[in-house]
């Protein structure tokens, strides 16, 4: 396996669905402003209620806020790079479009979650660091080298999204109608628009295990705003590695169904 | 009315009601779905705010009014109107109008009536449950405490004016969706109402807890009348004339509603017509 | 010539769930499903030389997709075993999959909204095509067929002719060893069909690169295949050239009578056996005067013609006759409807 072949292709994707955005430019200001209203909405929840109160779950209003802006920035970068192909996953068992891509002298899934970007999100991205960087001060980032952690933690969070996310989508080659898992994958994520301190204990040993969503946003923002403890990050390494095997089971499994099942 | 006309609007309402629940399982996740998850997380901030973060009152609620709030309000965004302004659009947008022109049935009118069918079956379901649940409740007199307003009545009057919303709702979403024979990006439109409408109509916070200042904001949209009013009425925290007048309201909006639909889609439809669908 | 591909008493049987209605239908099926099992392939054998140019052909659900899957490595047959340049497809190592190809004439591998060349960059990419190759091929693929002109045209916009013949190219440009062609003339009209069947003997006499084909369409089979295999509910029933389907010398004599005589009595009468006489209903004719009187054809050698025709003439009255050359489509449509054959 060679990953320059892997890095090669990856290229060709980016600047085929860069041409193919360019050809559908009207899409590019309307899928920004909508984001901006969502990121508006979700701000304008937390003003009111700290209009009410000094700190939430011991978030600061500008810690909060920094915690919005690591979210929206690694939630930026999910859209750009997976969210499509997700939408598209169930085409592939239920159209068979799975067929052509197994016989392809590459990996079947490289192939078909590097599909679709969606280039203009990348807008949110840098939106996101914008808000990150206004409020790091108030919120008591220290900067510096720090800046380089978050990178790494907008990895992390960016792997959590892809693994819960293709947990949920998987069973397309069990259930044929794969609507009802991501609607459900999109009513948990709303776990992760909120900084996980403030949930009680049940809700938030699940959303740090089973259901990671606070390593989007909630974890990250407290590792470079406090730092974690050891056992938090064997925790984040021990979650993803789970998940990671999981799902290399679930494909494994499904793939054997779908080439029993078909005819 | 014609006996013609009421037959097609049963027809249609049957029709929708079977459309919403032939996967059962997925109506089933899509009502628990809706109803929780906001409820969970509306939960969980009063949960920060007071046991974590010691707050005894916040614009004159206790905790338990919250939570009051927070159970009351899922019966109400369970009424609250669904997505069928996109559906609208896409016939606008994909040229699906052009069969529905054909037959003798308003167009807007049978989408509406299409999408409210598994509503008016979940609003009943809702009332049963939630005066049930009342009744069970007020053996706690903790509970009890908190809402001594809670009358099975009050609750109606509550429904009456969710419903008075859901035909907001799709009012708003109707004229929004007359944007399609225009531009083909209408439903970003609608995609931002519903972002708007989920922080305005009460379903994530009780609108009062908006500083003083910004209270103008929900009082100059129709949106509250969906959750944040009805729930107001059930928990009996509105006088009787503060209802009356509220009914009035809604009924202006509606009556507002219904000439901006008439204009914004004779003016639409003038337009398909003469590009040939 | 080599053996290039070998298929030993293959057998495919697949189950599929059943599924029951509503909530309680899906629990079960979560938890206790239930399946019905069905055989697509029941102990098929063949050998393929290299560059030959074989048909495959067989009624809808006769198992020729199946076989055709299997052959491609989509899927493992439950018995037997399979050979594709010496390797066992389900395998699917790197090397085997850059020497075959599948293409699926219902089955869009091409981005809607790009042009075709910019399809092929990502194929070039996969595949590990060098710039140099790649140009030359792409030179030569879109002349013989005819679209260097549409390159720069996104596929959306293409007419079907064309997009197939795209598909077709983005199939061909890492110069595969094996083609698989499920249906590739299927939805086109007779004018493109045909360019695409010259462009295929070409490539295959050029490139001695092998082809399996799938088709409905017999004019696809009698101009490009010297070899021809017919499934039949998962059975092999035929294996050699298309010519031997017709008999040399057979020939169909269509008569019409005028009285209605049973197919018994016609045998008696014309010492034929009653399975070569058809009896078909009246049919309107280009007047749209369907009338009553039945048409009936003798299946026959030309010098028997004569024999026969004298045989009716001497018991009734012919209002009506000629003879016709049987088709290969006429040939396979009884092949495929008589079980005995």
């Amino acid at each position: 396996m060679s990953s320059s072949k892997y890095a090669r292709v990856f290229w060709v994707q980016l600047k085929n669905n860069f041409v193919r955005e360019a050809v559908y430019r009207s899409n590019f200001l309307t899928m920004i402003v909508v984001d901006l209203i969502w990121i508006a909405v979700e701000f304008s929840l937390f003003t009111v209620i700290y209009s009410n109160t000094e700190t939430l779950g011991g978030w600061s209003k500008p810690q909060t806020y920094f915690f919005l802006g690591i979210f929206f920035a690694s939630d930026a970068l999910f859209t750009t790079f997976f969210q499509r192909n997700f939408w598209n996953f169930s085409d592939l068992v239920n159209k068979g479009e799975l067929d052509i891509l197994l016989t392809k002298p590459i990996h079947p899934l490289f192939l078909a979650l590097t599909r679709w970007f969606n280039l203009t999100a990348i807008f949110n991205f840098f939106l996101g660091l914008g808000i990150l960087l206004r409020f790091s001060d108030a919120a008591g980032f220290q900067g510096g080298w720090k800046w380089l952690g978050l990178v790494g933690w907008l990895a992390v969070g960016l792997t959590t999204a892809l693994l819960v996310r293709f947990a949920f989508s998987i069973w397309i080659f069990w259930t044929e109608r794969s609507w009802a898992m991501a609607r459900m994958y999109y009513q948990f994520f709303a776990f992760a628009t909120k900084p996980d301190t403030i949930y009680p204990k049940m809700i938030r040993y699940l959303i740090l295990t089973a259901l990671p969503f606070a390593f989007i946003g909630s974890v990250p923002a407290r590792a470079l705003l406090q730092g974690l403890e050891l056992s938090e990050y064997l925790r984040i390494a021990a979650v993803l590695s789970v998940f990671f095997v999981i799902n290399w089971f679930l494909w494994n499994a499904g793939l054997k169904r779908y080439q029993s099942a078909s005819s | 009315m014609k006996l013609g006309n009421i037959q097609w609007r049963i027809a249609a309402l049957k029709n929708g009601f079977q459309d919403a629940t032939a996967y059962r399982l997925e109506f089933l996740f899509e009502v628990l779905g809706a109803a929780f998850v906001p409820a969970a997380i509306q939960w969980v901030l009063w949960y920060a705010l007071f046991k974590v973060g010691g707050a005894t009152q916040i614009a004159g609620m206790t905790y338990e009014d919250m939570v009051a709030y927070t159970l009351v309000s899922i019966l109400f965004t369970q009424v609250r109107g669904g997505d069928h302004d996109f559906e609208l659009a896409e016939m606008i947008r994909g040229g699906g109008l052009s069969n529905y022109l054909l037959r003798p049935v308003g167009v807007v009118e049978f989408v509406y009536i299409r999408g409210v069918a598994p509503k008016i079956f979940i609003a009943g379901f809702c009332l049963v449950l939630g005066i049930a649940a009342m009744l069970l409740s007020k053996i706690f007199p903790s509970v009890a405490a908190a809402t001594p307003n809670l009358t099975p009545l009050n609750l109606i009057y509550g429904m009456a004016l969710a419903f008075f919303g859901n035909i907001i709702h799709y009012q708003v979403g109707a004229t929004l969706a007359t944007a399609s024979f225009y531009w083909e990006e209408a439903y970003s439109l609608m995609m931002v109402k519903n972002m708007i409408v989920q922080l305005l109509s009460g379903e994530l916070i009780p609108l009062n807890l908006f500083p003083e200042s910004m209270q103008w904001i929900w009082k100059s949209t129709p949106f509250y009348l969906y959750v944040f009013g009805p729930t107001q009425i059930a928990l009996g925290r509105w006088s009787t004339e503060e209802i009356w007048m509220q009914f009035g309201i809604a009924g202006l909006w509606m009556i507002g509603g219904w000439v901006l639909i008439r204009a914004s889609w004779g003016l639409g439809i003038r337009r398909y017509l003469s590009l040939g669908g | 010539m080599s053996t290039i591909i070998e298929v030993k008493d293959i057998r495919r049987a697949f189950r599929s769930p059943k599924k029951e209605e509503g909530m309680k239908g899906t629990m079960k099926l979560l938890f206790k499903p239930e399946f019905s099992e069905h055989e697509a392939l029941k102990g098929v054998n063949f050998k393929i030389e290299q560059g030959s140019f074989v048909g495959l052909i067989g009624a809808n659900g006769a198992g020729k997709t199946t076989l055709l899957k299997i052959l491609s490595g989509l899927i493992p047959p439950t018995s037997g075993s399979a050979r594709v340049l010496g390797i066992d497809p389900f395998d699917r190592p790197m090397n085997f999959r850059h020497q075959i190809s599948l293409v699926m004439g219902q089955k869009a591998q091409l981005w809607w909204d790009l042009p075709a060349v910019d399809a092929f960059d990502l194929l070039k990419a996969i595949y590990e095509i060098p710039e140099k190759t790649y140009r030359e091929r792409l030179n030569t693929l879109t002349e013989l067929l005819d679209v260097t002109k549409h390159l720069n045209t996104q596929i959306r916009r293409l007419s079907l002719g064309e997009r197939m013949k795209m598909e077709l190219i983005g199939a061909l440009l890492h110069w595969p060893k094996v083609i698989f062609l499920d249906e590739p003339t299927i939805g086109l009209d007779v004018l493109a069909a045909a360019k695409l069947r010259e462009f295929l003997r070409v490539f295959n006499q050029r490139e001695k690169v092998t082809i399996i084909l799938t088709s409905h369409n017999m004019d696809d089979i009698e101009r490009l295949c010297s070899r021809v295999l017919i499934l039949r509910n998962g059975e092999m029933i035929f294996d050699g050239q298309p010519s031997k389907l017709i008999q040399q010398g057979a020939c169909r004599l269509r008569v019409r009578l005028k009285e209605e005589i049973p197919a018994a009595k016609l045998s008696q009468w014309t010492g034929l056996a009653e399975s070569a006489i058809e009896i078909a209903e009246p049919e309107a004719d280009d007047e749209g005067d369907a009338g009553d009187i039945k048409t009936i054809y003798f299946e026959t050698k030309q010098e028997a013609v004569v024999t026969v025709l004298q045989a009716l003439m001497k018991n009734c009255s012919i209002i009506d006759m000629g003879v016709e050359e049987p088709s290969l489509e006429s040939v396979i449509q009884r092949i495929y409807s008589d079980p005995k054959a």
